[in-house]
């Protein structure tokens, strides 16, 4: 039991720094921003800014007056005006392997949302959720209001 | 004592019955409001895609430029289709629109077979990408490798990076920033013209700058 234990700490002081040195992966950037805007992260609020990278999961917001303009990486483009809120719940954007995934939450605001190569590629493995409705989204631009 | 308290109360209810009713039909009233306006319009290329919207009541299609439905809650289906004002538009979503990241630029540089030389002419698109990003101040400066269908894929994929690579070295000789830099091989998996394999395609060998 002793040496269990103390092999699962080794393993434990082995493994951690292999996780903590491997980045999270860029999934996109913010590419324009005005006024009040942020990106929480892990429960973590940062201040968001122009060329800040984006990670799978960030939830962004801008405030009033606020308003942000983010690209992924498939150059899917999305943009917020004032008192919104979107989630970047999945993404996965690997052509060589095959493997695509998109799937962002809307929760309040409003939006512009111009489809990038995942929607091209593998429509079906895209998807837009609001408060209300689930979107399937065959390109290519989308105008979105949800008021509170 | 506590039964008569409760009969009251009961009573005290039924007279506040009509009241209670008003504010139902007023709250249904609001929540029969549009929440939701989902709205389809072309790309700044002027294509127009397909959208579909699903409640757990029912669905619309968005196939038109300018097509709009309305949700009012989870349990109702979208509304019929209209077609969006377009001072409605202007109204609402100026804001979002005015933050719109331009659509990126996109670069193709040619090479010669089985090598990392650029051609005469892709050579000269090297300062046209770096001035882009400049003009843009980009954010992302991607770089994807590319080969035509002959040679071995392991072969086809090292060569592909090795071109990539060279773009990037290209760049950064240029005054381009190593952080907004990306790299990936594709390999000869991403034709830009379909072909068998083992057919030499000049345009196949190529890598692609994407400036965002």
């Amino acid at each position: 039991m002793k040496i269990s234990a103390s092999a699962f700490f080794i393993a434990m002081l082995i493994s951690a720094p292999a996780i903590a040195q491997q980045p999270p992966e860029t999934i996109g950037h913010i590419q324009n921003i005005e006024g009040l805007a942020s990106i929480q992260r892990d429960g973590v609020t940062l201040p968001g800014a122009a060329g800040a990278a984006l990670y799978r999961g960030d939830r962004i917001r801008t405030g009033k007056p606020g308003a942000m303009g983010i690209v992924l990486t498939d150059d899917t483009t999305i943009s917020l005006g004032s008192n919104s809120e979107l989630s970047l719940e999945d993404y996965a954007f690997k052509p060589k392997e095959g493997k695509f995934a998109l799937a962002l939450r809307m929760m309040k605001g409003t939006f512009s949302y111009i489809t990038g190569q995942i929607v091209k590629l593998a429509p079906e493995t895209a998807r837009v959720q609001t408060p209300d409705a689930t979107l399937a989204v065959r390109g290519t631009k989308l105008l979105i209001e949800i008021k509170e | 004592m506590a039964n008569q308290q409760a009969i009251r109360a009961d009573w005290s209810l039924k007279d506040k019955l009509p009241g209670l009713l008003a504010a139902g039909l007023i709250a249904m009233a609001l929540g029969g409001c549009a929440r939701q306006s989902i709205i389809l319009v072309p790309d700044p290329e002027g294509r127009i895609g397909k959208a579909e919207v699903t409640t757990s009541a029912g669905k619309q299609l968005l196939e038109k430029p300018g097509d709009m439905t309305r949700t009012s809650g989870r349990s109702n289906p979208p509304s019929a289709v209209t077609t969006a004002d377009p001072a409605f538009i202007a109204a609402t979503f100026g804001e979002a629109l005015a933050v719109e990241p331009p659509p990126p630029q996109t670069f193709t540089l040619l090479f010669e077979t089985g090598t990392t030389a650029l051609t005469a002419e892709s050579l000269k698109s090297i300062a046209d990408i770096v001035s882009a990003s400049q003009r843009r101040s980009a954010i992302s400066v991607s770089i994807s490798g590319h080969t035509d269908t002959t040679g071995s894929d392991k072969l086809n994929d090292a060569l592909a990076l090795e071109r990539a690579q060279l773009v990037k070295a290209l760049l950064l000789r240029q005054g381009v920033k190593p952080e907004l830099i990306s790299v990936t091989s594709h390999g000869k998996g991403n034709p830009a013209i379909p072909t068998p394999d083992g057919v030499p395609e000049p345009r196949n060998r190529r890598a692609v700058v994407i400036v965002h």
